[in-house]
Order: structure tokens, then sequence, then C-alpha cells
């Protein structure tokens, strides 16, 4: 049976000069690629805040005329890597910065910071107004750091989530994600209605 | 899911639409430019421009063909739309929005960009709205809002349900109603037998056998009926849960795939056997016994007022109190046990977790910590329901106290007027017997609106289904098509969600007889024109024609009897070899079967297991090898006699011998047929006709498999690539060998 299988491999072979050769090697270089993390600071890029309102950076010679800016720890370390990306759907990574407080300016930081506000955004409730629990569905009435809202979550597991001790995630039902910082700083009304969720 | 919101008029006076300009779509946007959550603006789409609002103010406006691309970009958490203009380089962001209006705009650009290209077919939003857009309530999954639609729509369509059971529902009241008479006149007589044989003592013992005669006989009496009654009502509520689980189950399978996929797997599971279980608990235990309550309080007290008003009042007096009393607690009664719930959930997950990762658990040597974690979760549980119980225990006693204590007053009221000669004795004993019988069915009563919500919801997601109208219908004078195979994509786009698509303008023709081998980097859109085909999606854009005829024309169980399939993940049905081959042509003869087992290199392999084609095969087949089931998937294939064939490879690699069989098999089934597969072997992509490559949602490459290695193209570096692959396999496993 391989010896089938040979002949078909044999038989392609022919038709082409050593196309082995040449895909081996790119495919070796791209996976080397893959593996390289490049660092960014503001030796070797320049940043610039485009008309559109995005960023665009030009590295060792490489011009981009918008990168997108993601966080690689959001939770526990918001600062530090922060991974520039092609903007396209690949979004294949063009090189990291490594702490954002020290490796560029300060007008390149506020840029990439706004960047960031705009890519992620977990408002963070200040305050519980009210709680009402109907049929399943708990419904929020909350003061957050971006203003006053109201949204809907799903009772029955998995909308809240502790990511400490005292950090809680609550998901709504679009999707959405609120953030309560300390529960403890929560005052006792407040914690009383959230009760239910803990 | 709501496209066209009402703009205020104020802003829609901004805009200045001329005459004929109508508003196609108009979506809310949430997020200002400062950040601040709140109603920021609108986006705006005519056939002609582009407006975004902020505030009270027209922030941008565009001529739709000024703009290359008008993209929702979804980041963490909310998204953005952006702009680019022709005569600009740069992408402008616009408007910014949480994930509530993200699916909305996204359709909305989509619908834009549609729009600039002239194209004038409205965006199908089929997603559903999570909340009602008009009171904010969340949404059981279903189209409408059960609150919204009020209560005389939802007594309709309960109505519906049960109306073919007209007949057992009389008698359900007719049980009811003698049930009550009975239980209504045993006071009455009672009180005849002592005012006028035992106080006036002027009766014999055969009196009193008398009467201790008729009351067992009434007691036996109204035990037959009770008994009755019980039964018929769960008779009656199971039948009809019976026919509405029936409806429901036929009406899911007439519906299209697309009503399945896009609800989580085990709702509609739940909607056919919780759903409809609601319905029968709210059938056995509350409709029935509701009527049974009411009449007896109705005859209660109407007796009861017969015989003395003050007495009547002061008995009922304190109901009120105990309603609200009740009513106070049950929001903190629901908040306990919710309580109870989520920490006995807690205890679930975790001792699923620990059991079936008992593995690792062991090798990292964390069982102490389990324990500890466990040992908490117990405690906490075990604390909340010992106060439940306490402050139910200690509640429940207090409110018939509460409730009965109206029975004290009746007393002693009662007692003045017998000793007043206003009352005999035996009326005073009817009395206070109606009295207690009234504060059983209130007390019941109080549960009362939270069955009669769950009922309405559980209506609310069964008559979602069943009114549920499938999207892939036949059309009125639909053809009975015979398939000869002449299959034409023009100009074909599609998308599961659509303003994503997972194919864009898709040109192709194919002959009868031909193979046609799709390729491509995964998640391409290979299994979606499968998908296409298989007429189990309509397309968004463009026309799929079965020898000339538009797809859509042709009747759809004809034309998919005509189809054979074999899929990657081979999906056997429960039950013996037999059944499974035979289910494409349920009145096969054996030999037929035996002749398409043969073609599929099967029949070896079932004659060697114990029972022959008798062997039953466990959900999902366990008990065969992957590479015998693709050949009973074949076999079921070939008995089909299918006029186009869709094969979607399985790309795990099986030994060699299975190989080839499967490889012979397949080659005996495509011939002379027209053949879709998609294709990962290279035996496969040698026997087609013709190669199609698809990148990045539309085809890049068509060609033989000679005419696309020279072209050095996508096709050139997949095969290539894989040939290395193989090299080097083989190679290691020689290296190994010797």
């Amino acid at each position: 049976m391989s010896g089938k299988v040979k002949k078909t491999l044999a038989g392609t072979e022919k038709d082409h000069a050593d196309p082995e050769e040449f895909d081996l090697e790119k495919m070796e270089k791209e996976t080397e690629e893959m593996l390289r993390l490049r660092f960014i600071t503001k030796e070797n890029a320049v940043f610039e805040r485009t008309e559109g309102g995005f960023v665009s950076m030009e590295i060792e010679g490489e011009i981009y005329p918008r990168v997108q800016v993601y966080r690689s720890f959001p939770f526990t370390d918001p600062d530090a890597y922060i991974s520039i990306r092609e903007p396209d759907e690949k979004a294949k990574e063009i090189g990291v910065i490594k702490n954002l407080r020290k490796d560029v300016s300060k007008e390149t930081r506020q840029m990439l910071e706004e960047q960031l506000r705009l890519r992620y955004f977990t408002p963070k409730i200040e305050k519980i107004i009210n709680i009402k629990d109907e049929y399943g569905f708990a419904y929020f009435d909350v003061l957050t750091d971006h203003g006053a809202c109201r949204f809907t979550i799903h009772m029955g597991g998995g909308s809240v989530v502790n990511l400490s001790d005292t950090r809680l995630m609550i998901t709504d039902l679009d999707g959405n994600r609120f953030e309560i910082v300390d529960v403890t700083k929560l005052s006792a009304p407040e914690l009383k209605k959230l009760d239910l969720f803990l | 899911m709501e496209l066209l919101f009402e703009l205020p008029r104020q802003l829609k006076e901004l805009l200045r639409l001329d005459r004929g300009e109508d508003i196609k779509y108009c979506v809310p946007y949430d997020i200002a430019e400062d950040g601040s959550l709140g109603e920021a603006g609108y986006i705006v789409v005519t056939p002609r421009r582009l407006f975004i609002t902020a505030g009270n103010q027209l922030a941008y406006e565009w001529k739709l063909e000024e703009l290359e691309k008008i993209k929702c970009e979804p980041l963490v958490n909310n998204g953005i739309l952006l702009v680019k203009e022709y005569k600009q380089d740069y992408e402008k962001r616009v408007a910014r929005f949480t994930m509530h209006h993200l699916t909305r705009i996204s359709f909305a650009a989509k619908g834009a960009e549609r729009l600039r290209d002239k194209n004038y077919r409205p965006v199908n939003a089929k997603e559903r709205e999570k909340t009602c857009l008009k009171c904010g309530r969340a949404l059981p999954g279903t189209k409408k809002c059960p609150k919204c639609d009020g209560r005389l729509v939802t007594v309709t369509k309960f109505w519906n349900l049960v109306k073919d059971y007209k007949l057992g529902l009389l008698l359900m009241f007719l049980f009811s109603g003698g049930t009550t008479i009975l239980n209504l006149y045993i006071p009455e007589y009672q009180k005849h037998y002592v005012d006028n044989i035992l106080k006036t003592k002027s009766g014999t013992a055969q009196d009193v056998l008398t009467f201790v005669g008729v009351m067992l006989a009434l007691t036996i009496a109204l035990v037959i009926a009770e008994v009755l009654k019980n039964w018929w009502f769960v008779s009656l509520g199971a039948r009809l849960c019976m026919d509405i689980r029936r409806k429901m189950y036929h009406k899911i399978q007439e519906l299209s795939l697309s009503f399945i996929t896009d609800k989580r797997p085990g709702e509609l599971m739940n909607r056919v056997s919780q759903d409809t279980r609601m319905i029968q608990r709210f059938m056995q235990e509350c409709f029935g016994h509701m009527f049974s309550c009411i009449i007896t309080m109705v005859g209660a007290i109407a007796i009861m007022l017969s015989m003395n008003v003050t007495m009547t009042l002061v008995s009922v007096v304190f109901l009120p109190i105990v309603f609200i009393i009740s009513t106070a607690f049950r929001k903190n009664i629901h908040k306990r046990f919710h309580l109870q719930w989520v920490k006995s959930d807690k205890i679930n997950s975790s001792l699923q977790d620990v059991i079936s990762g008992m593995r690792v658990v062991k090798s990292f040597g964390k069982e102490q910590e389990e324990s500890e974690k466990f040992d908490q979760l117990s405690e906490e549980f075990a604390a909340v329901q010992q106060r439940n119980e306490i402050f139910w225990a200690s509640l429940y006693p207090v409110l018939t106290f509460v409730m009965s204590m109206g029975i004290y007053f009746v007393l002693y009221l009662g007692g003045r007027n017998v000793l007043g000669g206003e009352m005999t004795v035996g009326t005073l004993m009817q009395f206070s017997a109606y009295a207690w019988m009234l504060y059983g069915p209130l007390g019941w009563m109080t549960h009362l609106p939270r069955m009669i919500t769950q009922m309405v919801t559980s209506l609310e997601r069964i008559c979602d289904v069943l009114d549920e109208e499938p999207l892939i219908i036949n059309k009125e004078n639909a053809i009975d098509h015979e398939i000869k195979g002449d299959v034409e994509f023009k100009n074909v786009s599609f998308g599961y969600r659509s303003y994503e698509p997972v194919l864009e303008k898709i040109d192709l023709k194919v002959k009868r007889g031909e193979m046609i081998g799709l390729v491509g980097a995964s998640g391409t859109g290979k299994s979606t024109m499968i998908n296409l085909i298989m007429h189990l999606y309509e397309v968004d854009d463009g026309e799929l024609l079965i020898d000339g005829h538009n797809i859509n024309d042709l009747n759809i169980e004809k034309y998919h009897s005509q189809l054979g399939v074999v899929l990657q993940e081979t999906f056997l049905f429960s039950g013996t070899i037999y059944n499974n081959i035979r289910f494409a042509k349920p009145d096969a003869t054996e030999e037929e079967i035996i002749h398409a087992s043969k073609m599929a290199n099967a029949h070896d392999f079932i004659c060697k297991t114990p029972d022959g084609y008798n062997t039953y095969v466990g959900e999902h087949g366990h008990n065969l090898s992957g590479g015998e089931r693709q050949r009973i998937a074949i076999a079921r294939a070939i008995l089909n006699d299918p006029k186009l064939l869709i094969l979607d490879e399985a790309t795990s690699s099986l030994d060699t011998e299975s190989e080839y069989l499967i490889q012979k098999a397949l080659e005996r089934l495509t011939k002379g047929r027209t053949t879709f597969a998609i294709a990962h072997r290279l035996s496969t992509l040698h026997g087609a006709d013709r190669l199609v490559v698809i990148d990045g949602h539309s085809i890049a490459e068509v060609g033989t498999h000679n005419e696309l290695m020279e072209k050095k193209g996508i096709y050139y570096k997949l095969v290539t690539a894989q040939l290395q692959m193989q090299k080097l396999k083989e190679e290691k496993e020689e290296a190994l060998g010797a």
C-alpha cells in the first residue's frame, strides 16, 4: 500500500523542479518569525495619531498607517506587554511594548492609552441603586464611572464571575461586562441586594 | 431584530431629507465621545446618505457614494463604527456603542454598504432581541414579550392549546362542582343531627345509627368523588401534555435548520420536555383545583352570609392581614430559597469537577486542598439550609394561627348567640365548619400568582415554536424536479449572520457528472457551500441554479430525496446496521443492501461481526471503528442512488488499509454523479475533475490538479505542504523501523 502512495508522490515530483526545498525553507522561516518577540521602544518606533482617531506607527523602515493596541494581561498587568498588531482580521503581531510606562515617551503613552480606553470598555460599578429580580432575571440599576446604566442579567450561574475574592465581573444578556472592583467597599444595603449573587 | 427606530422629530428635521428619501435604517448608539453611557445619538441610513447625530446636532453627513468602507468593528465589550472616504487615505472612527447595539449596527453598516452598491435588497436581521423594546423585561427566548402582549392574547393562546379538550374540561368542572356540593352539604346534615336529635334528646339509638350510617355513606361518596376528580385531572393533564409535545416535535422537524442552530443546544429540548411539563403541572395541580377552591369559597361564604352576616364578616376580617403578611414575606422566601439553590449548585459543580478530574487532582497531590474547599462549601450550604428551615418552621405556624384567629372571634360571638337563644348549637357547629373550609383554599390561593406566571412563560415558549413559520418552505407551485446534475452558482453571497458574509460573489458552473473538489484553509466556507447546495440555508444574494431552475423553486422533499450525503462526522442512529443502511431507502431489498455494502467495501467487515447486518450499533455507532462507520455511511449513500452527491471528508487519517478501501469505495460512489467533495486526501484531489480553491470568502482558483499546480498559487502551496508533511512522516517511520 505505501508503495502505491509513494508512486503518486513521485508522479507529482516529476512535473515540478524541486518544490520541497523551497517550501520547507519558507515554512521554517515563517515559523521562526512567529516565535520572535520584537520589543518596541521609543528608540525604534514612532507613533502618530491619525486624523481618523487611530494611531499609525513607523518601525525600522516599516510603515503601518493604522495599528491596533492590545493588552496581554488586561486584569493582572494592564501596562505590560502591550501588543501592537496589524489592523486587519488576521491581526498579526508587529511588536510588543514591554512596559508602557517606561519604554515609550509620554505623548506616545497618552496616545496609546487613548486607544486602549477605546478598545477595553468595562464600566466599573460605583454605586448600586437597585436590583430587582423577576422570574430568573435580575434587573440592575447602577451608577458607573461612565455614567448611569441599567442592565439585565440572567440569574442562574455564569453571569457573575469572581475574578478574585473581592473583584466581580458581571455579564449581562447582551454580553456587556461590568466590574465591581472591590465588593467590600460597597455599603451594607448594597451588599444585601447583591447577596443573591455572591 | 429592530433596525428602524423612531427618530425624534427635531433630529429628523436636522437631516433635511429630500422628498422620497426614506430612512431605511435608524439605530441608536450609546457611548458618547467622552466615554459616558447613554443615548448618545443615532446612525441613520437613507438610500443616498449616511448621517450620524450626536445629542441635538448633526455630527456627520456623507453621500453613500463618497464612502469606500462602512464597517462595524467589535472591540472588547464595545464596538466602533468606522468609515473610510474615497478621497482620504485613513479610516475614521465615528460612533461608539455597547454590546447592546453591536449586532444592530453591524446590520445597519452592511445595509448602508449594500445601498451604496445600489443593491436594494434589505438586510435580513434574523437575530432576536434579548430584552423587550417596550417594557425592558428580558425575553425568555421568544419573539414577543409575554408581559406586553397582554392578558387577552395569553388567554387566547392558552385556549388554542386546550380547545380540543373542551369536553374533558367540562367534565373537570362537573367533578369539581360535585365534590364541592358534597363538601358543603355535610355540615348541614351534621347541624340537622345535632339540633334535632342530640340536643332535644328526642332521638333513639336508631337515629344515631342512621346518622352514623349516612355520614359514613356521605364520606365514602366524597372520597370516591375526590379520587375520580383527581384521576380525571391527572389523565387530562397527561394527555394534553402529550398532545402538545407531539405538536412541538413535528413542528421542530418542519422548521429550518437555522431555527435550531440559532438556539442554545439544550434549549429546544427543554422546551419540548420541561415547558410542556409545566403546562401539565398547571393543568393538574392548579387549574382544576383553582375552580374547586373558588366554588367552595363562594358557596361557603354565601351560606355563611345567609346564616349570620356579622359572624361572616368577623371570620374573614383576618384574611387580608394574612394576605399582606404572606405577600411581604414572599420576596424574602424567594431570596432564601434562591440562595440555597445557588449554594447547592456550587457544591454540585465542585463535586463534579473533582470527581471527573480526579486524575489531575491526584497527580498534583491536591486532595487535601480540595477537601478543605469542599468542606467550606458544605458548611455554607448547611448554614443556609438550617436558617431557611428554621425560618419556615417558625413562620408557617404563625401564619396559620393568624389566619384562623378569626375562628376564636366566631366562637365567642357564636357562643353568645347560642346562650342568648338566637342560634342553635348545630348552627354554630355548621358555621365554624364552613369558616374552616375557607382558610385552606385561601392559603393555597396565595401561590396562584407565581404558578400562573410560570405557566404563562412556558406557554409563550411553546407557542413561540408552534407559531414559527419555517423559513424554507415549498413555494406555491414548487416543481417536482428530477435532478440531472447541472449546478450553477450565480453571484452568490451568504452569511449565517447577514452582516458577516461567509461567501461573497461566488460564480461557478458545474456540468453533470463532474466531480468538484472544494479546497481551502479551514473556516473559509467550504461547508457553507455544501449547506447551500443541500438547501439547508437560502442564499442572501445571487442565485443557485439546479439544471437551470432556481433551487428555491424546487420541491424540497423531492430534491432532498435525490441527494446523497456522506459527512465528516458519521452519524449512525441507534439501531442495527441493516436499519442504518436502509435509512436512505426503507423499501430496499436485502440484495440491494448487500450490493451497496459490497460497493462500499463494507460487506466483509459487516459479515465478520457476530450478528452480521443485524448487529446493533449503539448511540453514534460506538462499537465500530471510524473507517467502518465511514463505509457504512457510503453504503447508505450508494443505496439511495443519488443524482447529486455531497462528500465532506474526514480529516483524521485512518490506517492505510481502511484508507485504501474507502478511497476505492468513494471512487465507485462518485462515478458518473455530480459530486461536491470537501477534499483533504490527495487521492480525492487527484480524482476530481476540477478543483475549486476558496480563500477569503470567494473563489480564488479553479482548474484541474495539473493546471493549478502549474499556477504555483494557493493550491500549489497547500499540496506541497501536505506532501512535505507526508514525506517527513514516512522518513521518520523508516528511521524508527531501521
